[in-house]
């Protein structure tokens, strides 16, 4: 095999896995009808020939295959992971057989994963796919001279917007950015339905315990957090939210759940899953309040929503589950604390990808073509339901018109 | 293959699952104390998993000499090293063929054993046909599966049967958990895991509404699915529609199915002509106690190509539509996963140590036939359960006992 530039400037673990990884981004391509029609389509007017992206997302087949239809589409590619333990190696190694620049490794340390998005921060993006704003608030930080010349960043998650518009309050976004993760399109979808069902499939599967009877305590009540709520009921379990909003926990009063004080929540709880996109959801002063016996999971942004580090010395019991004894009791963490449905499982599902990533691959074909104010910019909502309607004619799935009557009684203030 | 990191593994799965089984560790004791089945030859046909194993260790463990042996992709070869780790005589790998399979069989009835928990009957047909000198010193059989007792009973009818035989299945601590919520949520798991595809909004189709086929509905809509019940029992058809799912023909519900489950115990279940009109791009997997309740081979033949798109998924390609059948069309839960909850098989493995224990002592006063689990030994794990949850529950008060005895409803 020829040694190509971009291998030659990538850092991955293992070049020889490329044929698994090949056969997991195939299947992501059967199963992405939005990203196969209306993307593709969309991205082959040619602007974002010779621009250079930045994927900055959990690197596995979806992301790949969004880095590989912004490859199609004439741009220089560079990818790194959003979490070294999110990274597939298989995955990379296909990237870098296919052209595209890759720098991450599964269990990367904090120092190599800082390195790597340095690394990528080195080739000077025009355009950044972010997730959690890693790399963007790396390059603001460390990199000034290179947000200069940023083109745009569109962004993946609830937590990196909200790092996004902290550096807007500080008046360090100095460039466009597409709030991604707030397209109808992502949220209403990815979050609730993606993370609800990968989550517990994957806390499930990690545990081979039985779901049904079980009571599962929901910490944070947003996208995520409903979504988890409503497959664990859907699995026969009993749920309690914890929710620091008032209007979110009246809601999931309304919605048919226990609601309670994390301190109160966790005492029957057999699971605890957080999702709140902050840190410290479960800490050293909820532990002794924990149930012997019960699975902590994080389905959240952050691998410090539940704070391992303060449960001791742990025994791994079945891979990626470890045992901690808290006073006489047995606590048990799934995958250290960070993403269970992408660290221990194989992330969102690829139909909801292809919703997500079409939101990512036409935002950054709008940046690309300029015209975007610097700030925080919402994905265009005219753009969110062709996506939508993709969707739907993909499913045969047909919807009406607005009637003449509808239309006018809308436009009308005074009936 | 008793030493080394395959064991170890192996252990380690079944020492998971044993903090998961209280009940069992419960009967586990009191079956060592009481020596129910010191030193008593016992074979265990089940698929090689962490629960089994535990099932076989806690009977080793409690003084009876244990064999095991399964075949085929329900073996976890990781736990067939632990398990024979623990002293339990193992016959199993994962991949083995038919042959081998038999083989196993052989090794294991050479034993002699003095009771068998089977699974689909397998091994007592052999004891009846093949290996009859085994029914020398057999006396009697626990059967795992509803596949397993329907053969048994046909057994029975025409005579052929020639030891007591345990329907551990029709026990209610097994099939009113087992089948519906175990198969339910690691059926629908498996499937999930395997293909990393969205539930919410599909079309699945669940081909029969026994018990497992009913776990599979209520799981699959708890997920978001858009359910269909395919039945040819009317009784099971209005259940499923009175459960709120669209019941229809088999070939009608398959022309827009995206994920199809058969869960029927009979073979060849979805036909040819039900699989003709099935979408590009459909999913089938079996989890359903025949391993062909649709016929893979047939499709196989019929496909111009096939080849593996993920690890438990194959595609089978003809002009241009592809369907993908997930884990190899055997139960999907166990080729694809890790089989039942553990804490649901504490249920079911309870009635299986129990119904050996029962047969050792008591299968001399029993016809050979098909007999249910003593009703109070059932209870008795019910009330296990429940007090290993802390749960806690009424008593009937001595006035209502009484009107529950009276025969004068109006007096």
């Amino acid at each position: 095999m020829p040694v190509t530039d971009a291998a030659a400037r990538s850092r991955i673990a293992d070049p020889g896995l490329a044929d698994v990884g090949e056969r997991r981004i195939a299947w992501v391509a059967r199963n992405s009808p939005v990203l196969n029609r209306l993307a593709r389509n969309r991205l082959a007017d040619g602007t974002l020939r010779g621009k250079r992206i930045a994927v900055v997302v959990h690197l596995e087949a979806k992301t790949a295959y969004l880095a590989t239809l912004l490859t199609e589409a004439g741009a220089e590619v560079v990818a790194a992971g959003s979490n070294p333990l999110s990274t597939q190696d298989a995955v990379c190694a296909a990237l870098v057989r296919r052209g595209i620049e890759v720098h991450a490794r599964h269990g990367a340390t904090p120092d190599e994963f800082t390195a790597d998005l340095l690394d990528v921060a080195e080739t000077g993006p025009h355009i950044v796919i972010d997730d959690g704003a890693e790399l963007t608030r790396r390059i603001v930080q460390h990199r000034p001279d290179l947000a200069a010349q940023l083109e745009g960043v569109t962004e993946e998650t609830t937590t990196g917007v909200g790092r996004l518009r902290a550096l807007e309050d500080a008046g360090l976004l100095t460039f466009p950015a597409i709030a991604a993760n707030n397209a109808r399109c992502k949220h209403m979808f990815d979050n609730p339905y993606g993370t609800g069902q990968t989550a517990l499939t994957a806390i499930l599967r990690l545990t081979n315990l039985s779901a049904a009877g079980k009571r599962f305590c929901i910490v944070g009540y947003g996208w995520v957090g409903q979504g988890l709520a409503r497959r664990a009921q859907g699995y026969g379990g009993r749920v309690t939210v914890v929710e620091l909003d008032p209007v979110q926990a009246l809601r999931a009063h309304m919605d048919g759940y226990r609601v309670a004080p994390i301190a109160h929540a966790v005492e029957d709880a057999d699971f605890v899953v957080t999702a709140t996109g902050k840190i410290a959801a479960v800490t050293a002063e909820v532990f002794p309040r924990l149930k012997d016996g019960v699975i902590l999971a994080n389905a959240g942004h952050h691998d410090r929503e539940i704070d391992v580090a303060a449960l001791g010395a742990g025994v791994e019991v079945r891979p990626r589950v470890v045992r901690y004894n808290v006073d006489e009791k047995k606590v048990y963490v799934l995958v250290d604390g960070s993403l269970v449905n992408i660290a221990g499982g194989d992330g969102n599902p690829v139909d909801i990808m292809d919703l997500s990533f079409s939101v990512q691959a036409l935002a950054a074909h709008r940046l690309a073509s300029g015209g975007v104010p610097v700030g925080l910019n919402a994905f265009p909502d005219e753009l969110d339901r062709e996506i939508a309607r993709t969707k739907l004619s993909t499913l045969g799935i047909e919807l009406d018109d607005e009637s003449e009557a509808q239309r006018r009684f809308a436009e009308e203030w005074s009936t | 293959m008793t030493s080394g990191p395959l064991a170890r593994e192996g252990e380690r799965k079944i020492a998971w699952v044993a903090e998961w089984m209280p009940v069992l560790n419960t009967i586990r004791d009191q079956l060592r104390d009481g020596g129910a089945v010191a030193g008593r030859r016992i074979a265990v046909i089940l698929p090689v998993e962490p629960k089994t194993a535990y099932l076989a260790a806690c009977l080793a463990e409690a003084g009876a000499e244990v064999t095991v042996a399964f075949q085929g992709v329900m073996v976890h070869d990781d736990v067939a090293a632990g398990l024979a780790a623990r002293g339990v005589d193992v016959f199993a790998r994962r991949g083995s063929t038919r042959d081998e399979e038999l083989e196993y069989f052989h090794q294991v009835l050479a034993r002699r054993p003095e009771v068998v928990i089977d699974d689909r009957a397998d091994v007592i047909r052999l004891a009846h046909t093949t290996h009859r000198e085994v029914l020398e010193t057999l006396v009697g059989a626990s059967e795992e599966t509803t596949s397993g007792v329907i053969a048994l009973r046909a057994m029975e009818a025409d005579g052929t049967l020639e030891v007591p035989c345990i329907a551990a299945n029709n026990a209610r601590c097994k099939y009113l958990f087992d089948n519906r919520y175990g198969s339910g949520q690691s059926a629908v798991n498996a499937v999930l895991d395997a293909t990393n595809l969205l539930l919410a909004g599909r079309h699945v189709v669940v081909v029969g509404y026994g018990w497992v086929g009913k776990g599979i509905a209520l799981r699959a809509r708890g997920l978001g699915a858009q359910v269909t019940v395919c039945e040819v029992e009317p009784f099971a058809a209005l259940e499923a529609y009175h459960d709120g799912f669209d019941v229809a023909p088999l070939v009608d519900a398959c022309a827009t199915a995206a994920t199809v489950f058969t869960a029927t115990g009979v073979r060849h279940s979805l036909g040819s002509e039900a699989i003709e009109t099935l979408p590009d791009g459909a999913l089938l997997a079996n989890a359903g106690g025949i391993d062909d309740e649709f016929d893979v081979p047939a499709l196989r033949a019929a496909a111009d190509e096939t080849r593996r798109v993920r690890e438990h998924v194959e595609e089978f390609r003809r002009g241009d539509r592809s369907l993908f059948v997930v884990g190899e069309g055997v139960c999907v839960n166990l080729s694809a996963g890790e089989g039942h909850p553990a804490e649901i098989m504490d249920l079911t493995f309870s009635v299986q140590a129990l119904s050996a224990a029962y047969l050792l002592q008591h299968a001399q006063e029993l016809a050979p036939a098909v007999h249910a689990l003593p009703p109070e030994i059932d209870e008795r794990i019910a009330r296990a359960k429940l007090a290993a949850l802390g749960l806690q529950i009424d008593a009937l008060t001595a006035e209502q006992e009484a009107f529950l005895h009276a025969w004068e409803a109006f007096a």
